[in-house]
């Protein structure tokens, strides 16, 4: 039996209607009055985009880019940088010297207040540098106060400190690093990372800023510290919002349709490029403070210790070739779209004392690859080509963009006719366990500036059980680097810098590519990123309104 | 995984409850007590399955600092954070720690598990509902236009919407609305649950409960209300046409059914009118089944949530469990898929109690 085809009756049309007009309703509600955007505030007022997090705002349990963009604005140090200079200047200190080839002394601004009103003193500043070393979190920079034995506060405005090696230049970079941030000693412990929570709710802050409302890793209020004795002075913008992103693209989002005044780390080269296309929005490149390199076994490369046809002359030719043969500036250009700069050297331009000690010894005098003389390098020393290279890199820890940056090292290493690169990608777990197992004969690595000195890119690197763990072992070089962090005067450090680069480039335990630096976007509104930009950093108080 | 319901249950619902035979099953009282004691080894074997699963991809010290440590730094560290133990000394300790409601501190940032899990679970609660709401919405209406208009170019239509929004990853649908509706037309804000200043706003009131809609009202804000909705338009839209389609398919068929049964044509030709006869006498019976079918769609919804609050900047539970598990930290990935699975257990629990309440043939 069939049954009659139901037929809507004009009653039951009209109360859907009824029902369709009151969702239309509700809908146009909830989208009444939207402009689209997530609101980035009054004129007094920016909003910043990060994909960053934050780990800790407790300045000895981070070592982070992420806690340390938020550490930089609320703490202050005793030494600082003005907005676009390199040059070291007293920040919560009124003066700064050596004393004696083991103590440096500082004596303290009078009057330098927290941000909750507390007295900032010499105790403070003894008990900062105590609690990092006391610490010594694993995620913390207590690392950088090597050097440091011990604190002694003569007054309340005098501190004291005993170094372990005598004339230490690193040390006032130190002191303006993430290790030198002053908190205060009745809010914070001496023992242990303080919890997020409690630092909000006590505002131990002599930066900048302080933290009117904090949610980790969503958002930020940062508010006019009006205690503040610092160089950067009152800052520009009395409010500043940072907005936290898990992806690129909602930020990049945000910004075009103006929720975000200004977006800093980490958008990709493609997203850059394609907000430098739009109206109203500006990108800007700061100075390059990272940089990044193939690094080579000595033991497992072609002709390495390890291996069965063990010669360090060929294996230095090897290294030769292919400093010979990488093409930089193609790097940067394809890869990068000169977002990344070529390097010639073992120090990043933002870093003083680099010289161009690669570019005369290695490809065509200005920049470029010559394979002529990669083949006669190897010739002369007796290798027989193609020589096979095992280039191991990595994508999920030095960008997605490292694929494509080894496909064109491949692609320039093989069209010399001189090699055969077998290319593979690890995850960045097994990786950093495999590099120093001497799992690959060569590899992607690259380092970033914790503080602006040419020994974070010595020491660390080359020195006694350094990072990059390569088997490259030159005590002459390690004494060198040594006497570059004791030597007085800049002059003879620079001229120790240089020595430095020239053994290392002459040595090539790494083949230097380029140099990596932060980027920014910003909205017309802002002004000043490029001097804030310039040492690498982000500080809130540099940002001008634009006028 | 649930299906595309095509079938209903055996005439569900087409009877009226004074002619079903009495159930044979057990008591509600054992049917209950049976189904609650089978969310204990539900949420055990996940909870264990997760914990090796953690173990395989890596320890996190590695991925934190590998780039900045020499080999014996790293080793140290592993050391001390005890990830170089025996993995079963390591998953006997986190047991006992979950038996006693201790989730651990995340290793990344230093937060209690138990605290973070509050704060954002009441975020991806507030997204599910909203998508639930739509779904609800919009699947049974259409459901109900597909069955009155059974076999007709509008019904093919719908079926065909209804696939594929079951099909299309919603991560997907997420960014073609948010694309069209946020960026190009520009109705709809873009990302996130507030606007930065309300948001702000919310936070230095201090009273958040986490439901932000709630939190707003409570402060008879009616302007951060309405932004609230504002932002939770295309997540729950997005989120909601997951289960839309099933609620529209399941819906449709039931409808079908009674809309066919005998006490339906008697009461047509009582002249009864279609929409009444419709709302009335076909449409609640055909709800049963979706009831028991939204248990099973607050689990998809729950894993839909982690790609919708990722593509809308939705700070929810999916939103961390995405940032931590790219971050290998095992205690807060440990700690938010244990609670997901105790939600979908204990949600499942409720349904089936609820659908044997109503139905005791459900009652084995």
């Amino acid at each position: 039996m069939s049954t009659p085809r139901p037929r809507w009756t004009a009653p039951a049309r009209r109360r859907l209607a009824a029902a369709s007009a009151v969702a239309a309703s509700l809908l146009l509600a909830a989208c009444g009055g939207s402009d689209g955007s997530a609101g980035s505030g009054s004129g007094d007022t920016v909003t910043i985009g990060t994909t960053d997090k934050v780990y800790a705002l407790d300045p000895a349990g981070s070592f982070d880019a992420g806690s340390g963009a938020v550490i930089a604005q609320v703490y202050a140090t005793l030494l600082d940088r003005p907005a676009g200079s390199s040059v070291l200047k007293p920040n919560l200190a009124a003066s700064a010297a050596f004393t004696g080839p083991k103590v440096y002394k500082v004596v303290l601004k009078p009057g330098l207040k927290f941000a909750n009103g507390n007295a900032l003193t010499s105790q403070d500043v003894k008990f900062s540098f105590d609690r990092q070393l006391k610490i010594a979190s694993t995620n913390g920079p207590s690392s950088l106060l090597y050097d440091l034995d011990r604190v002694e506060t003569p007054d309340a405005t005098t501190v004291l400190f005993h170094l372990k090696a005598a004339d230490d230049q690193v040390f006032p970079q130190v002191l303006a690093s993430g290790a030198g941030e002053i908190v205060d000693h009745t809010v914070f412990s001496p023992t242990a990372v303080t919890p997020d929570a409690a630092i909000v709710a006590k505002k131990p802050f002599a930066g900048p800023y302080t933290i009117g409302s904090f949610t980790a890793n969503q958002l930020v209020q940062f508010r006019a510290n009006p205690n503040y004795q610092g160089i950067l002075g009152k800052p520009s913008f009395p409010t500043v919002n940072l907005k936290y992103y898990a992806l690129e693209d909602n930020l990049k989002l945000d910004l075009q349709q103006g929720g975000v005044d200004l977006a800093s780390r980490t958008l990709s080269i493609t997203n850059l490029d394609s907000l430098s296309k739009q109206k109203g929005l500006t990108v800007y490149h700061g100075a390059a403070t990272g940089f990044r390199y193939i690094v080579f076994d000595f033991k497992t490369q072609p002709y390495g210790t390890g291996t069965s046809q063990a010669d360090p002359k060929k294996a230095l030719a090897v290294r030769q070739a292919v400093a010979h043969a990488v093409d930089r500036p193609g790097l940067a250009a394809q890869v990068y779209k000169n977002t990344y700069r070529p390097v010639y050297t073992f120090l990043p331009d933002a870093v003083p004392t680099g010289s161009p000690v690669l570019k005369g010894l290695y490809g065509d005098g200005n920049g470029g690859p010559d394979k002529i003389k990669a083949a006669a390098v190897l010739k002369a020393a007796g290798v027989t080509t193609p020589v096979t290279l095992q280039l191991q890199y990595n994508t999920d820890h030095y960008g997605a963009s490292s694929s494509d940056e080894f496909a064109l090292i491949k692609n320039q290493l093989e069209s010399t006719g001189l090699f055969t690169v077998k290319l593979q990608s690890t995850d960045w777990t097994q990786y950093a366990k495999q590099r120093v197992s001497d799992a690959y004969p060569t590899f992607q690595l690259g380092w970033y500036a914790d503080y602006l000195d040419a020994q974070d890119f010595f020491q660390p690197l080359y020195g006694k059980n350094g990072f990059i763990g390569n088997h490259y072992e030159d005590p002459a070089l390690i004494d060198l680097i040594d006497e570059q962090a004791t030597t007085p005067g800049d002059d003879k450090r620079a001229a120790l810098s240089l020595r430095i680069q020239q053994a290392l480039a002459a040595a090539l335990p790494v083949v230097p590519l380029l140099q990596s630096s932060s980027n920014a976007v910003a909205d017309e509104r802002v002004g000043g990123v490029q001097e804030t930009l310039k040492t690498g950093g982000l500080p809130f108080g540099a940002l001008k309104k634009a006028s | 995984m649930t299906t595309l319901v095509e079938a209903p249950g055996e005439d569900a619902g087409a009877e009226p409850e004074t002619t079903r035979p009495r159930s044979r099953g057990l008591g509600l009282g054992r049917y209950v007590l049976v189904r609650f004691l089978l969310i204990l080894p539900t949420v055990f074997v996940l909870t264990t399955v997760v914990f090796f699963l953690m173990r395989v991809i890596g320890d996190p010290i590695t991925a934190a600092y590998g780039d900045r440590l020499t080999a014996a730094q790293l080793h140290q560290r592993i050391h001390e954070a005890g990830y170089d133990r025996n993995v079963l000394a390591q998953y006997v300790d986190y047991l006992r720690d979950i038996a006693r409601g201790d989730f651990g501190t995340t290793f990344t940032d230093h937060v209690r598990v138990g605290s973070m899990l509050t704060t954002y679970g009441t975020a991806t609660l507030e997204l599910v509902v909203y998508s639930l709401v739509v779904a609800l919405a919009v699947g049974p209406v259409l459901g109900t236009a597909a069955a009155r208009l059974r076999d007709r170019g509008a019904d093919v239509a719908l079926r065909i919407f209804a696939i594929l929004t079951y099909a299309m990853p919603v991560f997907f649908v997420g960014l073609l609305l948010k694309l069209v509706f946020a960026a190009r037309l520009g109705w709809l804000p873009v990302n996130g649950r507030l606007t930065t200043a309300d948001e702000i706003e919310l936070e230095v009131r201090g009273h958040k409960s986490g439901i932000y809609l709630f939190d707003a009202m409570r402060a008879g804000d009616g302007p951060m209300a309405a932004d609230v909705l504002q932002h939770a338009v295309l997540p729950a839209v997005a989120l909601g046409l997951l289960s839309t389609g099933i609620f529209l398919r399941l819906f449709r068929t039931n409808l079908m059914s009674t809309l066919d049964a005998d006490y339906v044509l008697a009461a047509r030709s009582r002249g009864v009118g279609e929409w009444r006869l419709t709302t009335r006498h076909a449409a609640r019976p055909a709800l049963v089944p979706i009831i028991t079918v939204m248990g099973l769609q607050v689990a998809s919804l729950l894993g839909g949530a982690v790609l919708t609050e990722i593509t809308f900047e939705w700070k929810g539970l999916g939103y961390e469990l995405a940032q931590y598990l790219q971050a290998r930290d095992y205690v807060a990935v440990q700690g938010i898929v244990v609670v997901l699975a105790v939600i979908v257990a204990v949600v499942n629990f409720l349904v089936d109690v609820l659908a044997a309440v109503i139905d005791p043939r459900v009652r084995y």
